[in-house]
């Protein structure tokens, strides 16, 4: 599938607020959520159009990674998007935003496009998080936010949505250095090559148009040498 | 196939609940009637393949029968199938069975469910599959579901993966071939799995790991970070001589976060905490990239002078080299004599150099190794990298390797005494036993040479083929492939394995080869010692006399013997002397910081003998005494100036007869203080080019080091004493009367003490690899660069001053008394009550941006503006609602509206929150009743305003010694506008004397004279706020009033004041006195002329301030 931009996306907050739950509702809408049912995913890629472009989402869940110091930090780094994760019938998870979000602030590239949702909006009976604190909270640290449930999707396809279009606007107004995969973007393949997009069309030879996208770009050459054996 | 379910009724139609058993049987029988994937039944398999994943977890959260059916009918295996056919389409039915996979063992709860999952080799047969890693999806999802294996690792279940019997563990495996993955998610993911592994602690999977991993895995991901380094070198050296445009200073923050990331991993792996694989890293790192590439590169710039200058350099540059090849022949525990070794980092063919090694820039091995210390608090690593920097000396070669080696070993034993016992055991270990360590390692390296018999093939091959290295290397994963019956691959596989294994070992034993007979070292470091004796700069003797000329004689005698011994021995000591050498700040600070970096993170290492430490941070005197008190028998005694010869010559031969340890450490630590000492005082100079960064480490540094002497404050306290006077005379060049300086003054002081340094974080920033540079449009944090332009001039020598002078007090245990700068008084709470009666209030509206409006009453205090409500209660008083400090207090007048004023007030800097920055209570328009009453609230504003800076412009020119301002400090003295029973009790004891109170009630009548404010206006006073001000002082404007001149100071004070003072200029006795104070004035504004903010442009928020009416 080809795409203009690839975003890739972490999901952050204390366990148990919902964060796999969230990636998979919004990368596989075939879940359905269903009440009896609670069912997460750690890695989910998503396609979306913005602005008449198809962007692909990468989402990476990093739970259960706190224990070692190196790994938290990379993948702050490589990534473009974050969410935040909280739980709104919980207050402790609340309370911990400042502590995540300090981290996130001294590992990632400034550029990062940060947005803070209240999960479990359903849950309404429980609540212990009042919307107003979450909207306080972001807009003290200029964040972008909204309560969502995976349960009923709600605002579910929003908050990823809005975020990767937030990404999307920094790209146009040249923030991001879009040739630095480390920033967390990529370019699509049809990009680079930018002459040799005739035989992209071609929608049966799959795996050809990959090897020739590969061919243009060093790194993956790099991933191609290595041998089947 | 599928169409034909209608055929047989309603059994085999789609039940209507999506999560039941019965879907499930339904789903397997479409496996089952699909078992060739072709491009027809792809959408069904794959849906159907996800229906399962959706049932599997409904049931294990809510009906066990469903997983018992996917476990009888072996549902496992049909995934299998579907994945090994080569079918067009196989990538995105792959994509499916890999996201089931991951969902079911991510959501799966029952530890029984799991066990099932897992007890047939059909996950390991997923795990080693083939897939079209080439798809990026196909690899992101392969690489989730090894991690998300990984996550579900403990001691029962690692069994499923590591087989004991056949040695496989592929999961782990199959994972590392991705280590270096363009993907940096990948790679990512490739050490949380990884780490998750080794925290398992189940001794024989860790056994596997060691014994037939490690190795090649280790000396990979090394080898990736030294190609990463010499990536940063070129990429500093480009920015360097070229002018370093966006990109490429994105692409440097890059690398050096990568090295992090990297530096973090490895110490993430070490505080794991297992000794076999911690020997084995430990072991890899110094050989192959520590000390071959890093601690080689610290004297790598001399190498290139060394083909140009003298011979004494060449020899000298040789002689390192013979260190580092001994040290790495220490390290390995042999002997040089049997088997010399040689740097083993492979070759970087690097275009434009003709060097045999590869090597960066002294200041990116300096920032490295900084990098190094401040992360890896191992034991064995940082202990052994830091003996080699501060220890490893030209007794090497007299001594011999074996006795160095016996030293090294017995350091480390030491070390085990002293702190970490169980890494340094291991360190023990690992140097006692790396004959039989290296028993695991050489099997696989000592095959015959195969080829590689040039030496550029062997270059070639450890540069690229590094990825096969690791895959190939590996144990063979072929188990679980024979047992199944499709796969043809595993014999090959075995071949291939064999061979490449062998050309492996051929590289190594290549890479080991000494490419040059090992100089004779013996001769040369003779030859080299005495040219060094002859060839001590004479140029640091000068430094430090200048450091040291403003103290007694006596002493500097001691003092500069005793660093001109250190300078002799400094020679011996090459990397240490590249590190001293290189805080010479005279052209640039750009190495030093690097330089005082490392000494840093060297010296706060955790993982670093303190003993060790002693080299740096305790005089000779005190290790002396120490090691004569321990070792009687050390012929080491005297501390006589010339000792140090044969102190040398003896210890060498003494060493071979008696305990090394008992070899007394040779202090450095007057030498670096003397240079740190020089670095300050090179920051005290006008137009230093050190920069502020470098100046606060070396201050903090300088505290460190003089903390190891007993008697340090009465040593030091002169010279820093005399550095704080320079430092003053540096700020005083700035001091002046003005709004500026006071104001950054108090900001500056606020930044200083809210942000002190942090060295991790600094050398986490690319920025400063790059030169020095002076313009703020670099992004550049101001402490990180130049100043630019007389304010930034003026900003830096005020913290210079900040800085120096806080050593000093920390040094001679003085209490900060002085700063942040005091009120003469508390403020005023908000809320409080306030008795009015008999004070001058302003009534007025005061009107916001927003359109609110409100009505209050003005006061003016002397340090502060209060808006005040009638109190309902009490007659004549008034609730506080609103407190503002006048010192901050922004005025404007209105061009259409004479009535009104517009008031920026600023919330009072009290207590802990005067080292806060200033915010902003208020700003809004004041509508007052005529014009007069607005005039009258803007002068008495104005004064206020002007009087509280003057009191705190007076705290700062006695801090910085302005001549007239050293006398002792005026008394405070607060004599409140209105009465404040709840702070009076408080003021009484914050002031002086008990009589202070009396005081106060006797003057407040003196105070109040006046309530009309009209009079005053007409009465026209030459102002000495006119000059002050500076945008008055053309217009020569009236301002003040007889009520201020009552309400100023008293009368006694100022008799008293102008009587011990007659010289003193404060601005508060020429204004009252203000016929008599011309020739006062004129000193002062002489000093204006000197100050950078004559030459300014006014600020134009305070153009309205003065008018002449």
């Amino acid at each position: 599938m080809a795409y203009a931009y690839l975003f890739k996306y972490i999901i952050i907050g204390d366990t148990g607020v919902g964060k796999s739950c969230l990636l998979l509702q919004f990368t596989d809408k075939r879940f359905q959520p269903v009440h009896d049912l609670t069912i997460g995913v750690e890695f989910g890629a998503r396609m979306i159009t913005i602005d008449g472009k198809q962007i692909k989402l990468q989402i990476w869940d990093t739970a259960g990674q706190e224990a070692f110091r190196s790994i938290t930090r990379s993948y702050y780094r490589g990534a473009a998007g974050a969410l935040l994760v909280y739980d709104i019938t919980r207050r402790d998870t609340f309370n911990h935003l400042t502590t995540w979000l300090e981290d996130a602030r001294q590992h990632s590239n400034s550029n990062m496009v940060i947005m803070l949702i209240g999960n479990k909006s359903d849950l309404e009976s429980r609540r212990e998080v009042k919307k107003e604190e979450g909207e306080a909270f972001a807009r003290e640290h200029g964040l972008v936010f909204m309560e969502t449930s995976a349960k009923t999707a709600a605002n579910v396809e929003e908050a990823f949505i809005n975020t990767a279009k937030e990404i999307y606007e920094k790209i146009q107004e040249g923030v991001f250095d879009i040739n630095n995969e480390a920033n967390g973007i990529k370019i699509g393949p049809q990009h680079s090559t930018a002459g040799g997009a005739s035989g992209a069309g071609g929608a049966g030879a799959g795996g050809l148009k990959r090897r020739g996208a590969a061919v243009c770009n060093e790194h993956w050459y790099e991933t191609y040498s290595m041998p089947d054996l | 196939m599928f169409r034909s379910r209608s055929w047989f009724g309603a059994s085999w139609g789609r039940p209507k609940n999506p999560h039941s058993l019965e879907r499930l049987k339904y789903l397997h029988n479409i496996l089952c009637k699909n078992t060739t994937v072709s491009e027809n039944n792809r959408g069904t398999l794959v849906e159907s393949l996800r229906c399962i994943a959706e049932i599997l977890i409904w049931g294990d959260q809510n009906d066990s029968s469903v997983f018992d059916f996917f476990l009888e009918k072996n549902m496992l295996s049909y995934f299998l199938k579907i994945m090994r056919q080569k079918c067009g389409g196989s990538s995105y039915v792959c994509v499916q069975l890999l996201q089931t996979l991951n969902i079911l063992f991510e959501n799966i709860r029952n530890e029984t469910s799991l066990y099932y999952l897992l007890s047939n080799n059909h996950v390991n047969s997923i795990i080693v599959h083939k897939f079209d890693f080439s798809d990026e999806e196909v690899m992101a999802y392969y690489i989730s579901f090894l991690k998300t294996l990984s996550l579900k690792l403990n001691n029962h279940t690692i069994h499923f993966f590591y087989n004991e019997h056949t040695k496989d563990f592929p999961l782990y495996t199959e994972a590392i071939k991705f280590f270096n993955h363009s993907e940096s998610m990948v790679r990512i993911a490739v050490r949380t799995l990884t780490l998750n592994v080794y925290r398992v602690q189940d001794a024989s999977m860790l056994r596997f790991i060691r014994d037939r991993t490690a190795a090649p895995y280790f000396s990979n991901l090394v080898w990736f970070i030294g190609k990463h380094i010499l990536e940063l070198n070129a990429c500093v050296r480009n920015d360097a001589e070229h002018f370093s445009s966006h990109q490429s200073q994105q692409k440097l923050d890059d690398l050096v976060a990568e090295h992090l990331d990297h530096l973090h991993y490895i110490n993430d792996i070490l505080c794991l905490n297992i000794p076999d694989l911690n020997d084995v890293l430990t072991e890899h790192l110094l050989h192959k990239l520590f000390v071959p590439l890093y601690i080689y590169s610290l004297t790598s710039e001399s190498t290139r002078r060394a083909t140009s200058s003298s011979p004494y350099n060449r020899d000298h540059i040789q002689s390192i080299e013979a260190i580092t090849r001994n040290l790495e022949a220490i390290l390995k525990g042999k002997n040089t004599d049997t088997s010399p070794a040689r740097m083993t980092f492979p070759r970087h063919r690097m275009e434009t150099e003709d060097e045999c090694k590869p090597s960066v820039s002294g200041v990116v091995s300096l920032f490295l190794l900084s990098q190094v210390f401040l992360i890896i608090t191992h034991g064995p690593i940082v202990h052994a990298l830091a003996w080699i920097i501060l220890q490893s000396d030209l007794s090497v070669f007299e001594v011999g390797a074996t006795k160095i080696l016996e030293m090294y070993i017995s350091n480390a034993k030491t070390n085990v005494k002293l702190e970490f016992s169980k890494p340094q055991l291991s360190l023990e270990k690992a140097l006692e036993t790396t004959s039989s360590e290296r028993d695991y390692t050489t099997p696989e390296y000592s095959g015959p040479k195969h080829f590689g018999d040039d030496l550029d093939n062997t270059d070639q091959s450890s540069c690229d083929l590094d990825p096969e290295l690791v895959s190939t290397s590996l144990p063979s994963t072929s188990h679980i492939s024979e047992s199944s019956s499709i796969d043809h691959d595993s014999t090959e596989d075995l071949v291939t394995q064999v061979q490449s294994m062998k050309s492996i070992s051929a590289v190594t034993v290549k890479e080991n080869m000494p490419d040059s007979p090992l100089p004779d070292s013996g001769i040369e470091s003779s030859s080299s010692k005495s040219n060094e004796f002859n060839n001590i700069t004479d140029e640091e003797k000068q430094k430090m006399l200048g450091v040291t000329s403003s103290t007694s004689n006596e002493r500097v005698i001691t003092i500069e013997s005793i660093i001109d011994k250190e300078n002799k021995e400094i020679e011996k000591r090459p990397f240490l002397k590249t590190i001293f050498d290189s805080l010479d700040c005279s052209e640039n600070d750009y190495k030093a910081l690097f330089a005082l970096c490392l000494l840093f993170a060297l010296i706060n290492n955790k993982g670093v003998n303190t003993e060790l430490l002693d080299t740096l941070l305790c005089p000779e005197e005190e290790i002396l005494c120490s090691t004569s008190e321990c070792g009687s028998n050390t012929p080491v005694s005297g501390s006589s100036s010339n000792v140090e010869n044969e102190a040398t010559s003896s210890e060498g031969k003494t060493d071979v007869s008696s305990p090394p340890d008992r070899r007394p450490l040779q202090s450095f630590n007057a030498l670096l203080i003397s240079k740190l000492m020089a670095i300050a005082n090179l920051s005290c100079k006008t137009a230093s080019k050190v920069r502020l960064v470098t100046l606060e480490l070396s201050v903090t540094l300088m505290r460190v080091a003089m903390c190891g002497t007993k008697g340090a404050s009465a040593r030091y306290a002169p010279d820093v004493n005399a550095l704080r006077a320079r430092a003053a005379s540096l700020a005083r060049n700035f001091y002046k009367c003005d709004d500026i300086f006071l104001d950054m003054f108090e900001d500056e002081y606020c930044e200083t003490s809210k942000r002190p340094l942090n060295v991790e974080w600094l050398c986490m920033d690319a920025a400063i690899l790059l030169p020095p540079t002076r313009t703020p449009m670099s992004g550049i944090a101001f402490a990180k660069r130049l100043p630019s332009g007389e304010m930034e001039r003026a900003r830096r020598a005020i913290r210079t001053f900040f800085l120096i002078r806080d050593l000093y007090l920390k040094l001679t245990g003085k209490p900060e008394t002085q700063l942040p700068l005091t009120n003469p008084a508390p403020f005023v709470q908000v809320g409080e009550s306030l008795d009015l009666n008999d004070s001058d209030l302003i009534s007025c509206d005061i009107i916001q941006k927003d359109g609110t409006w409100q009505h209050r009453f003005l006061a003016v205090d002397s340090i502060e503006i209060i808006l005040v409500e009638p109190d309902k209660q009490r007659l004549g008083w008034g609730v506080a609602k609103l407190v503002g400090s006048l010192q901050d207090l922004e005025i404007q007048g209105d061009k259409e509206d004479p009535r009104c004023l517009h008031l920026t007030i600023h919330k009072p800097r009290v207590g802990a929150s005067g080292a806060l920055p200033r915010t902003v209570l208020l700003r809004a328009k004041f509508k007052f009743d005529d014009h007069i009453r607005s005039m009258a609230a803007k002068q008495r504003l104005t004064k206020g305003r002007t009087k509280s800076r003057q009191k705190k412009m007076q705290q700062i020119g006695r801090l910085l010694e302005v001549s007239g301002m050293c006398a002792p400090a005026l008394a405070p003295r607060h004599r409140p506008l209105f009465a404040r029973p709840a702070l009076a009790a408080l003021a009484a004891r914050r002031s002086t004397g008990g009589e202070d109170d009396t005081e106060r009630r006797l003057r407040r009548p003196s105070a109040h004279m006046l309530k009309d404010g009209i009079v005053v206006y007409r009465e026209r006073t030459t102002s000495r706020e006119s000059s002050v001000s500076r945008s008055s002082s053309a217009q020569g404007s009236r301002e003040g009033s007889p009520r201020a001149r009552s309400e100023d100071i008293p009368m006694e004070e100022i008799k008293r004041n102008a009587a011990a003072l007659a010289v003193a200029s404060t601005p508060v006795i020429s204004q009252t006195q203000h016929s008599t104070s011309t020739p006062l004035q004129k000193t002062i504004s002489s000093s204006e002329e000197t100050s950078f903010i004559s030459s300014e442009p006014q600020r134009p928020k305070r153009k309205g301030l003065v008018e002449t009416i």
